[in-house]
């Protein structure tokens, strides 16, 4: 410990301890104290009296004192301030997308168009590039629990499932279908960011993207709805959650809308929108809630329209159970809602079912959920169902609905029944490989990646579950 | 029951003749050349016993045998004569205990000499300790006498099993307590025909049972992977410690059953077993098992509770009246 004056101070007579700072020229006469103010006449005026603030500190007498009250008040203690209200939620849900405390990995390259589909790209590393990044960002495909704020840029390990699920999707777009995909897999394998990965690949080669990327906003009753008259069965619209996904669409997609014109007129919405107009102008009409629905559906025509020069469309959601079971809606009788009476979820749900497809092609992805997830039987059952047909050689038996059970839903049944089940499982070994020598470069994996160490973190990880993976090696404190 | 024994009877018989000759000690010889002269005292001749014929001389033969009936009545025995006790502790405190001591002292002096082996060669036995002893020959016996005693007993124990005479062993099995732990050998871990080891570990109240094979590293506990069995990344890291610690995490696969207790007792019963299995694979690697502390079973379990506690140990609730 320093001492607080030094030594030499000490031995000199400081400045401060002279009895010379002591004013010389006071009267002697006085007395060193008075009993009154009057009596002393020399006594000082009286400060000029200030108002009083409350919060300022009262003087203590300093010793014991009495205790008037029976208990103990409880000390006001200054936290200072206090965050603003939803300071504290922007926060939780902020997503940074690079940490410059992270290395630059030399050996990155940026991703390119074709280079997700490509199956000699399995266990490499890419990194998106700074546009991608701005639309990706725009439609929320970026998710705050995903650890993107751990490096320097953001980047993705194309894996088997990746090229499968891109090569399924470049399939379709060339031959003008619409591939249906739902991805399932355990816990923390990365079914997001299979999903991120698919739009990033449908960005790259120019299609027309729609992401939502929570459907539990759309079935939990947090957003406003109401009736579309005219309808039967009645179906609902939800012109606050249209109107965001509009405008995430719009700044998205930018480039894409502005080269894709409208095939009718529009008189019905607010600014007139002629024939061979960019669908970005249509987009920019949506401003209000109040004519979002409109917009949507003006919008929605002309993306199906047929007959017409259209890019191919990629339609993700995450958390596909959501949509699957009676939403927490009610109708006018008070009735609940199922959700595919939800009218934007339906759009969704009849392209997954294959009773819609997209004019110029593309695909319909979900992703199942295993942190925030309902548990929908029908939804299990037949997933379960589509996996066992879909096995090579008919390898696993088919299950069979419980016949005792009567929580299953027909609808959900019918949307589901012809869907492609891609199962995430698990990264093999040579992928786990290259993704921590990723973390090493990154600075994160401070250890020799050799076979040993990546045969520990994907046991650990639970077989190569990439999540765990990432809590076992690079979130657990090791000192 | 000492008169009737025939170490007693000749005791009384010294006491008699010593009473007739009026002498305190006499050679063994003399005692049965007087016991011959008392069948001649019935023809008068009496005050015998220092001269010697040579017709006696030259049939000398053994005595006969006593004819134990009719003694009493032949020899004017003293009626209650006072037995000598056979053991030379019998008027110390501990007689039982002192005879046993001074009996391993004399198989020390007897076959002290003989070759030995290592002590951690002769086997672990569990001696009987300062209070077995005592409660079993319902003697009071001096911490230091014990002390000694089992030094001589050590000792003896160490003598090669070869040249063991069986009065030694005799004299060693009088002091091993009645179950001997140590001959409890744990029988081997054998790897059966589809190359799986089976080791089983315990902690608190968790069972495991882990099949350890040749692999490349997976893990599977109750049918689950690792990750979904344990939720927390420690728990996960202690069960598969003991392979990480010898650096075996890819040359091995592991199927496990768990029961019992919470996951953290799962998961250190994992250790314990996985590391059992993998020395039946490589033997070698025990003390490298050892130093990770996968050898040894942690014996610590719940304490009981006890009555007038609210807890094992807490004190109940101080109340003013």
């Amino acid at each position: 410990m320093s001492a607080s004056k030094c030594l030499r101070c000490l031995v000199r007579p400081s400045p401060t301890t002279l009895p010379v700072s002591v004013p010389q020229h006071v009267p002697k006469n006085i007395a060193p104290f008075s009993t009154t103010g009057a009596k002393a006449g020399q006594n000082p005026k009286p400060a000029p009296s200030v108002p009083k603030n409350p919060n300022a500190l009262q003087p203590y007498r300093s010793g014991k004192k009495m205790t008037l009250s029976k208990f103990k008040k409880n000390k006001v203690i200054d936290r200072g301030k206090a965050p603003l209200p939803g300071e504290r939620k922007a926060w939780r849900k902020r997503i940074s997308l690079s940490n410059d405390n992270a290395l630059p990995v030399p050996w990155l390259t940026q991703m390119r168009p074709g280079d997700m589909a490509d199956s000699g790209n399995v266990a490499k590393v890419f990194s998106l590039p700074a546009g991608l990044q701005d639309q990706l960002r725009a439609c929320e495909a970026f998710k705050p629990t995903q650890s993107w704020n751990m490096f320097r840029t953001p980047s993705v390990l194309v894996r088997n499932e990746t090229v499968d699920v891109m090569g399924r999707m470049q399939q379709a777009a060339g031959e003008n279908k619409t591939a249906r995909l739902v991805l399932t897999g355990d816990k923390f394998t990365g079914k997001s960011l299979m999903l991120l990965q698919a739009m990033a690949h449908a960005y790259l080669n120019e299609w027309i993207v729609i992401h939502v990327p929570d459907a539990q906003e759309l079935t939990t009753a947090s957003t406003e709805y109401a009736p579309i008259p005219g309808t039967d069965p009645v179906q609902y619209m939800q012109p606050n959650y249209v109107l965001k996904l509009i405008q995430n669409f719009r700044k998205a997609n930018e480039a894409v809308l502005s080269k894709t014109y409208t095939a009718t007129a529009h008189p019905e919405l607010p600014q007139n929108i002629t024939v061979n107009t960019p669908l970005l102008n249509l987009c920019q009409t949506a401003k209000e809630p109040e004519g979002a629905w409109v917009v949507f559906r003006a919008l929605w025509n002309e993306l199906m329209a047929k007959n017409v020069p259209r890019p191919p469309i990629l339609f993700t959601l995450d958390g596909l159970a959501h949509i699957m079971k009676m939403s927490d809606y009610r109708s006018p009788s008070f009735e609940l809602i199922h959700s595919h009476d939800l009218a934007f979820v339906r759009h969704f749900t009849e392209l997954l079912a294959g009773n819609t497809s997209f004019p110029g092609g593309g695909a319909v992805i979900a992703a199942t959920s295993r942190s925030n997830a309902p548990r929908v039987p029908s939804m299990e059952l037949v997933l379960a169902q589509r996996e066992a047909e879909q096995a090579p050689r008919g390898a696993a038996e088919v299950p069979q609905p419980d016949p005792f059970f009567r929580g299953y839903d027909k609808r959900v049944e019918s949307v589901l029944r012809s869907v492609d089940v891609v199962r995430v499982n698990g990264a093999s070994k040579p992928e786990a490989r290259s993704l921590m020598e990723y973390w090493a470069a990154s600075g994160l994996l401070r250890d020799t990646v050799d076979e040993k160490l990546v045969t520990e973190k994907w046991a650990l990880g639970g077989n190569g579950v990439l999540g765990e993976m990432e809590r076992a090696a690079l979130m657990t404190m090791r000192i | 029951m000492m008169a009737s024994s025939r170490h007693g009877v000749k005791a009384t018989l010294r006491g008699a003749f010593q009473h007739i000759q009026g002498e305190k000690w006499q050679p063994l010889e003399q005692q049965f050349r007087s016991l011959r002269l008392t069948q001649s005292r019935t023809t008068g001749r009496r005050c015998m016993s220092t001269e010697t014929s040579l017709t006696e001389r030259q049939s000398f033969r053994a005595a006969r045998e006593f004819d134990l009936d009719n003694l009493a009545s032949q020899l004017k025995t003293v009626k209650h004569a006072r037995a000598v006790p056979v053991s030379p502790s019998y008027f110390s405190r501990s007689p039982r205990f002192n005879d046993r001591y001074l009996g391993l002292e004399k198989l020390m002096r007897m076959y002290g000499n003989l070759p030995t082996v290592p002590a951690a060669d002769a086997g672990r036995v569990a001696w009987m300790s300062l209070a077995d002893i005592k409660q079993a020959w319902g003697e009071s016996v001096k911490a230091t006498d014990y002390a000694n005693c089992l030094i001589i007993l050590k000792r003896l124990h160490q003598i090669h099993p070869d040249l063991k005479p069986p009065e030694v062993t005799r004299a060693l099995d009088e002091f091993k307590r009645d179950i001997q732990a140590f001959d409890n050998e744990p029988s081997p871990i054998l790897i059966d025909r589809y190359g799986r080891a089976l080791g089983v570990g315990k902690r608190k109240s968790s069972t495991a049972r882990a099949f350890v094979v040749e692999g490349d590293g997976q893990v599977l506990v109750n049918g689950k992977t690792l990750a979904n069995y344990f939720g927390r990344v420690h728990d996960r890291e202690s069960a598969v410690w003991a392979l990480h610690a010898t650096d075996r995490m890819d040359k091995y696969n592991v199927w496990a059953r768990v029961e019992g207790g919470g996951t953290t007792g799962q998961a250190e019963a994992l250790t314990l077993a996985i590391a059992k299995a993998l020395m039946a694979h490589e033997p070698a690697l025990k003390p490298a098992l050892r130093r990770a502390g996968c050898v040894t079973r942690d014996p610590r379990t719940v304490e009981r509770k006890k009555h007038g506690r609210p807890k094992a140990r807490k004190g109940p609730t101080w109340v003013k009246r």
